[in-house]
């Protein structure tokens, strides 16, 4: 188990940033998601030993969150969402710091710092003054700094915020090998679905710091019963307008249909409609819910 | 992609404990200060004091011996006055004073230059961090806030220990070595401890200070400029309060001294008018002395001082190191009735040390109130 929380409840005044939330999650990639305010960030903190929580008690990695702050610390690397910086320094001395606040030795930071540098994409800025790095590059080096020490843990908090699509897209790539070739296991929390859906394997959506939903992706991305994806050869119009008069709904994404047949009819009724306006039906599989409805229909239960 | 290129690899290696966390931040302070190019020629000249220190300790020695090397030197040391006649008789009766002295010299220099290495080092030791948001960053890794604090406290701790302390123990151990007595460990070893505990106190209490300061503003400049203004302008405030008051007393004596002399009768025979003149002089004289008197019982009492910060340290210094025992003692060579004025002469302010304790006592919990404010957890929301 990666962390499991029970009845946790932390308040800041009036404000509950935690409201007796119990939540667990399986090693692996786990993605956190909520809107603004929904106590994600309080919950990383929480993880992390950073804030006292006012009840509940949990165990990060095997350990009691209350008690052992700084074993947690330890074993897990975190990559914050602010842009925050070591000053004055080279890249690869950005990174041997962070390792021996870690409390490695010097040497082996120093070691370590060049090949996490080199992993990440940043061996040839290594010698430049972070303070000249670019949006992305700080977020590598952050990123790289969280893994020097090969944490069992890997916590990033909306890492790709601000960030062009290239960067964008080898900062994910960085997290999914991380996360399912390295077998580290990793807490990714991010406003992006589509950021969270390319790197993570389950999420937890928190909602006024409520658990909202927690489960694997393609479990909670539950398949319709009457709703079809159909790819056709030819023009979709004269297929529609036969769907539609016999009280189907359908409607054009991109290069596809999705089609919503009435209840008591099955699938066979697309087939039928197919051969009567004589046209090739290419591909028809149910359709399965996106991550956006996931999400969206968890706020809307909450 | 050419960034697995290297691939990833585990690593598991041993990790220190958690009490040395804050030696990590004060290993990396102390490399980032010394890339300074003007703050290592700081550090350098803030040891040739030491050098002095030691050479004055190591003839000194060579003096208790009595040695041939500087068998000539002795009487030009006494023709200049840097040595008393009776001292030069026998050096060993004055041992503890000269060293004493000595000690007390090395640190009234060395605190000016501790000032500036301070100045140089500190302001960006947290105004920095400020700046750069660099605290999520420490505060989630396994360290507590006095983990940081402790660590930036430890790099002006390294380099004041590196211009102070250690010349001092350097310093004592060669003039142990030169004296060839070991008489000397029983006579001194008090003022070793004395300058140990005197440097201890300028760390501690000018690191948090500069530490607080630091905490409060994101420009390194503006933290700069206000320790200038703490050190610079306190002092400049306190001289010139002091001056002041100084000034007012000599005037009123001056005042006296012009009323006798209107007084001149006009029909004043020459025997008379010598006879005014050296009553004069004898009133003048004893006015002097009483001024001076005056000046001394007042400095008991004067709080002054005590708005400059260097000064506060300074009284503490000379209580440690026992400074004041050693002009008694030494004025003790002068006849009766210069002694009071050798005295007014070397002496500093005469206010109880434990108000300067006090004040310092003061500005350590200030600090550290301010860094508890301004160094604050992440326990909070944004």
């Amino acid at each position: 188990m990666l962390f499991q929380f029970e009845s946790v409840t932390k308040t800041y005044g009036s404000i509950v940033a935690l409201d007796n939330l119990s939540v667990s999650a399986p090693t692996g990639a786990i993605g956190l998601l909520g809107p603004n305010g929904s106590g994600k960030t309080t919950l990383i903190r929480s993880l992390l030993g950073l804030t006292r929580v006012d009840r509940g008690s949990g165990q990060v990695l095997g350990m009691d969150f209350r008690r052992r702050q700084l074993d947690i610390r330890r074993a897990v690397g975190f990559v914050p969402e602010d842009e925050c910086l070591f000053p004055h320094v080279v890249g690869v001395e950005f990174v041997a710091y962070a390792g021996e606040l870690v409390g490695m030795s010097t040497k082996d930071a120093m070691q370590r710092s060049h090949e996490v540098l080199d992993y990440v994409g940043l061996g040839e800025a290594r010698y430049r003054k972070v303070e000249s790095y670019s949006t992305g590059m700080k977020q590598r080096l952050k990123l790289a700094s969280a893994i020097v020490h090969d944490p069992q843990l890997l916590i990033m908090d909306e890492p790709t915020n601000g960030m062009d699509p290239r960067g964008r897209e080898d900062l994910l790539e960085l997290a999914r090998d991380l996360a399912l070739n390295k077998g580290m296991s990793l807490l990714f929390s991010s406003h992006l679905l589509p950021d969270v859906e390319s790197v993570c394997d389950q999420i937890i959506v928190l909602g006024r710091g409520k658990l909202l939903t927690e489960g694997n992706i393609q479990q909670l991305k539950q398949l319709h019963q009457r709703s079809f994806e159909v790819r056709l050869k030819t023009d979709s119009r004269p297929f529609c307008d036969r769907l539609s008069a016999l009280g189907c709904r359908s409607e054009t994404r991109e290069d596809f249909l999705v089609v919503q047949i009435p209840d008591g009819r099955t699938q066979q009724l697309l087939w039928e409609v197919a051969a009567q306006e004589k046209v090739q039906i290419r591909t028809l599989r149910p359709q399965r819910s996106t991550l956006e409805e996931v999400f969206l229909k968890a706020l809307e239960q909450a | 992609m050419p960034i697995f290129d290297q691939g990833y690899q585990h690593w598991k290696g041993p990790l220190s404990s958690h009490a040395w966390r804050w030696f990590a931040i004060t290993r990396h302070g102390v490399r980032i200060g010394f890339q300074g190019r003007v703050f290592r020629m700081v550090l350098l000249v803030s040891l040739l004091p030491a050098v002095a220190l030691a050479t004055a300790l190591c003839l000194w020695g060579l003096i208790e011996r009595q040695s041939d090397l500087v068998a000539g030197l002795v009487p030009i040391l006494v023709s200049f006055q840097f040595l008393g006649p009776g001292v030069a008789t026998d050096p060993k009766m004055y041992r503890v004073e000269i060293w004493t002295l000595c000690f007390n010299l090395f640190f009234s220099i060395e605190l000016t230059l501790s000032m500036i290495l301070i100045v140089l080092v500190g302001p960006s030791l947290i105004s920095q961090d400020l700046r750069f948001n660099a605290f999520p960053l420490y505060l989630s890794r396994p360290m507590r806030r006095i983990d940081y604090l402790g660590g930036k406290l430890g790099v002006i701790a390294a380099f004041l220990g590196l211009a102070i302390i250690v010349p001092c123990l350097l310093t004592y151990g060669l003039g142990l070595l030169f004296t060839f007595d070991l008489t000397i460990l029983k006579d001194t070893y008090r003022l070793l401890f004395a300058s140990v505990a005197y440097g201890l106190v300028i760390i501690f209490v000018s690191g948090m200070l500069i530490l607080a300061l630091s905490s409060l503003s994101r420009s390194s400049r503006w933290v700069a400029l206000f320790w200038l203004g703490i050190w610079l302008v306190s002092g400049f405030a306190s001289g010139a309060l002091e001056g002041l008051q100084v000034a007012q007393r000599q005037r009123a004596h001056f005042q006296r001294v012009a009323e006798i002399q209107t007084k001149r009768p006009a029909d004043e025979t020459r025997e008379e008018r010598r006879r005014r003149v050296e009553a004069m002089r004898a009133d003048q004289k004893s006015r002097v002395e009483t001024m001076q008197m005056e000046q001394m019982e007042a400095s008991k009492t004067d709080w002054r001082p005590l708005i400059s910060y260097t000064a506060n340290l300074s009284r503490i210094g000379r209580q440690l190191l026992g400074t004041d025992a050693a002009w008694q003692k030494l004025s003790e060579m002068q006849p009766p009735p210069m002694r009071e004025r050798f005295l007014a002469q070397w002496l500093g302010p005469q206010y109880p040390w434990y108000w300067s304790a006090g004040v310092l006592v003061g500005l350590f919990g200030v600090s550290a109130g301010i860094l508890s404010l301004s160094v604050r957890s992440l326990d909070r929301l944004r």
